[in-house]
């Protein structure tokens, strides 16, 4: 029964959404206003029957009812509560009926957001948006359809990927992501609809760049909260390795980053109309390219899906939406064209351009370097990898150049400025460089990368800092609080996240350089030094769970002669995963973590085998992405109608 | 209409789209093993029931090497795939299997209740399991007369994948 309800409101949306897709851009050429009005209302009941279809899911789900095909694939009568309601995104199918409960929830809101405000773009915005429900609504109808019935269903299941059950921020991250690449299509709505309408004018831009801003923030967390998990679960010290999956989720940030820095200068100077409009497109362009490369199975990722049918028809969207992103722009981009241009190399608008060129420039070195492999495979039949030296080669200097003119491009003005003017707002902060140098050099960081990004971090340090700071002398510390917390909110969060931005890259740059580690085999009572820590290793301790085998090593830690506690870093034999999985344990400190990682232990022997690192400043990246997203929303929030 | 953005945008667009389609129908995740083409490591390993010592020795005749383990689901969906291959090819191809970090007990328990149609050898400390450089189980090593590795198999074999290869192994002959 539940096959068939979940299948009737797949259909219905599905037809809801090419019949209002058809029907918004028919009201678009005529000017239709009753036509966009039944669009509008198909949006409607699109959204609200994929949102209903989630929650029938997860009712299958926690029932469980073995007759629905997903649930039979991932259910479980032994699961607990929240196992099973995560299971809904744990597999391929669920998971993009997971996306389509997002999208309803992003078309609900965009399109109420949107109101009667923007009656030119509605109808277009409309059938761009829809367009895209129909691919994802004729994936859940047909190749990844969830609700298949099972003829003669069985009375248990084998549960979701154990993976997904190892740690809470696995349950956290997927959605966080997904809020992320389904966002992305709510901007690129709204960018064709200004394409189409030939209009991008001061009115639009703030909605444009709030409808950006909102899935960037959910994107950065997803991110971030990616690397945590790996860093706290996969046991290898680190917690980003250029994966083709982590590079699908950080090109399409790469974009909409430039994007949310260039839509500022069509505001403030109504110049690079084109310029972000196209770094819009090209942002969900990636996502569509990321979303293929975690479901086709083409790339070897540790994180992506199965190899799936869904891959071909994933790929002629993605084909499609090339094409119509490219004719739109050759036959409307002229229409946009307006504004001064950038008169001044030294204007603020003039380093956000600068900004956008690294931004597209690190797109393209990532993008590259994940897909090169496919191309040799597919020229010469060999496989190859291309592995951290390259991307941390190139995306390094790139990084620091950006850390730079994060600073340099707020401490200029907008439009001309002089020589004189330039010098005063550009010399005063190389005293915050000079005391990044001056912290880190004592600190024993000797790696020339790593010393500049100290110095471009002190440098756009100070420069924030100053923007927090404005109009101090008029209104005093309480009133430029109340200032930037009111009036001022939208910059205040953007320098926020700047203030995130800057933790964030000074912590990857000494982590990575600073970060030492030893490997060791102990036997009962033995110890070991790594830095301040003590180590010894006390015994091993094997637990049987339903779902895996643990056996996890006791290791007493002292600093400095001191004891501080116990650490369990641990190996896992998952009955449904060929390989071992280990899971270490993180004593996270301020200035550093002691990470623990269990590399073998041999039964007879009793030998331990043990990697043991200190990682500098990583707790830095998780504050730091903290304080990034909390930036974000206070430069989404609207501002109070007065 | 602006033939320039076209012209790059189709450019563009239309090599991207052929590279990602070559990706379709090969296993990404699949690792070529270096050993393939070259002579099998020899071993000389304890029997699980306590009988004489079994071995690979090069030259002889084909054999089958199985790497698995009691907690491995896919080794234990395999398990009758492989005792059912081993039994219509009796005579023809050996077939041993190699307990992969596991305990004695629990692959006795196991193979009472499963049954055995090949000797199960005990790899002390996995030497024979690094020698083969076993990166997860079950792995599948196909020998052939000469002792060459001719394939090797990661994941578990259903009827058709193993009836591939051993017809391979005995050239045709079931």
């Amino acid at each position: 029964m539940i096959s068939i309800i979940g299948q009737s409101m797949i259909l219905v949306a599905l037809i809801s959404a090419g019949a209002g897709s058809i029907l918004a851009f028919i009201s678009a050429k005529k000017d239709s206003a009753e036509g966009t009005n039944w669009a509008r209302r198909a949006a409607q009941l699109f959204s609200i029957l994929l949102i209903a279809a989630n929650f029938l899911m997860v009712y299958a789900l926690l029932a469980p009812d073995f007759s629905v095909g997903y649930v039979a694939k991932v259910g479980s009568t032994t699961v607990p509560t929240w196992v099973a309601v995560v299971s809904l995104w744990s597999s391929l199918e669920g998971s993009i009926l997971f996306w389509g409960a997002m999208l309803g929830v992003y078309v609900l809101v965009s399109v109420r957001d949107l109101g009667d405000h923007h009656p030119e773009h509605l109808p277009y915005f409309l059938g761009v948006l829809l367009a895209c429900g129909v691919f994802f609504t004729f994936l859940l109808a047909g190749p990844a359809n969830p609700f298949t019935s099972v003829p003669n269903p069985l009375t248990e299941g084998p549960g979701p990927n154990p993976l997904l059950q190892n740690h809470i921020l696995m349950i956290i991250h997927p959605p966080m992501l997904y809020g992320g690449y389904v966002g992305m299509t709510v901007p690129f709505a709204l960018a064709m609809a200004a394409l189409l309408a030939g209009n991008l004018g001061a009115d639009f831009v703030p909605r444009l760049r709030r409808w950006l801003m909102i899935p960037w923030i959910f994107l950065t967390g997803g991110i971030v909260l990616g690397g945590w998990w790996a860093y706290e679960v996969l046991g290898w010290g680190g917690y980003w390795d250029w994966d083709p999956v982590e590079n699908a989720s950080f090109f399409p940030w790469l974009t909409a980053t430039a994007a949310l820095h260039s839509v500022i200068v069509v505001k403030r100077r109504g110049t690079l109309k084109i310029w972000s409009v196209t770094l819009i497109l090209a942002t969900f362009l990636l996502t569509i390219l990321g979303t293929f490369m975690t479901r086709s199975g083409v790339f070897n990722s540790v994180h992506s899906f199965t190899q799936s049918d869904i891959g071909p028809t994933f790929l002629v969207f993605l084909a499609i939406c090339f094409v119509a992103v490219i004719l739109a722009l050759a036959a409307r981009m002229d229409r946009l064209e307006g504004g001064a241009g950038v008169r001044d190399v030294k204007s603020r608008e003039a380093m956000f351009l600068l900004n956008n060129l690294f931004f597209v420039l690190f797109t393209f070195v990532v993008v590259i370097g994940t897909v090169f492999p496919l191309l040799v495979e597919a020229i010469k039949g060999v496989k190859i990898s291309v592995g951290s030296p390259y991307f941390n080669a190139m995306s390094v200097p790139l990084g620091v150049g950006i850390l730079f003119l994060m600073g340099v491009g707020p401490a200029l003005p907008w439009g001309v400025a002089s020589v004189e003017r330039t010098k005063k707002a550009l010399l005063p902060p190389l005293i915050g460089g000079v005391i990044g140098l001056a912290i880190a050099l004592p600190l024993g960081l000797t790696n020339g990368w790593a010393l500049a990004t100290c110095f471009a971090g002190g440098y756009t340090l100070v420069v924030t800092t100053q923007q927090f700071g404005l109009g101090f002398g008029r209104r005093g510390l309480m009133g430029t609080i109340s200032h930037l917390l009111g009036p001022d909110r939208q910059r205040f969060g953007a320098y926020t996240v700047h203030s995130g931005v800057v933790m964030i890259i000074v912590a990857i740059a000494v982590s990575h350089t600073m970060r030492s580690h030893s490997e060791t085999t102990l036997l009962k009572g033995d110890s070991a030094s790594i830095g301040p820590y003590s180590l010894t290793f006390i015994d091993v301790e094997n637990t049987v769970e339903p779902h895996r085998r643990v056996l996890a090593a006791r290791i007493a830690v002292e600093q400095n002669g001191q004891p501080i506690g116990e650490l369990r870093p641990a190996i896992n034999h998952y009955h449904t995963q060929r390989e071992p999985i280990g899971t270490p344990a993180v004593r996270v400190g301020i200035l550093s973590d002691l990470y623990l990682s269990m590399m073998s232990y041999e039964t007879k022997s009793g030998k331990l085998g043990l990697r043991a690192f200190i990682n500098p400043l990583v707790s830095w990246i998780w504050f730091g992405t903290l304080v990034m997203v909390f930036g974000g929303f206070l430069a989404v929030l609207p501002r109070r109608q007065t | 209409m602006n033939r320039t953005v076209l012209i790059i945008g189709l450019v563009l667009t239309a090599p991207l789209v052929w590279i990602l389609a070559s990706g379709f129908g090969k296993n990404p995740h699949a690792i070529d093993s270096p050993l393939v083409g070259r002579a099998a490591p020899t071993f000389a390993l304890r029997q699980l029931n306590g009988g004489e010592t079994v071995g690979l020795t090069q030259g002889g005749q084909p054999t089958v090497v199985n790497f698995w383990a009691t907690w491995c689901r896919p080794c234990v969906q395999e398990h009758g795939v492989l005792t059912a291959a081993a039994a219509r090819y009796r005579g023809k191809v050996k077939f041993m299997g190699i307990v992969y970090e596991d305990t004695e007990e629990r692959i006795r328990a196991y193979l009472k209740r499963s049954g055995a149609a090949y000797p199960t050898l005990i790899d002390e400390a996995g030497k024979t399991a690094i020698a083969y450089g076993v990166y997860g189980v079950p792995e599948t090593f196909f020998i052939d007369a000469k002792g060459q590795i001719l394939y090797k198999h990661a994941g578990p074999l259903n009827p058709q994948s193993i009836e591939g290869y051993l017809r391979k192994l005995t050239q045709g002959s079931p």
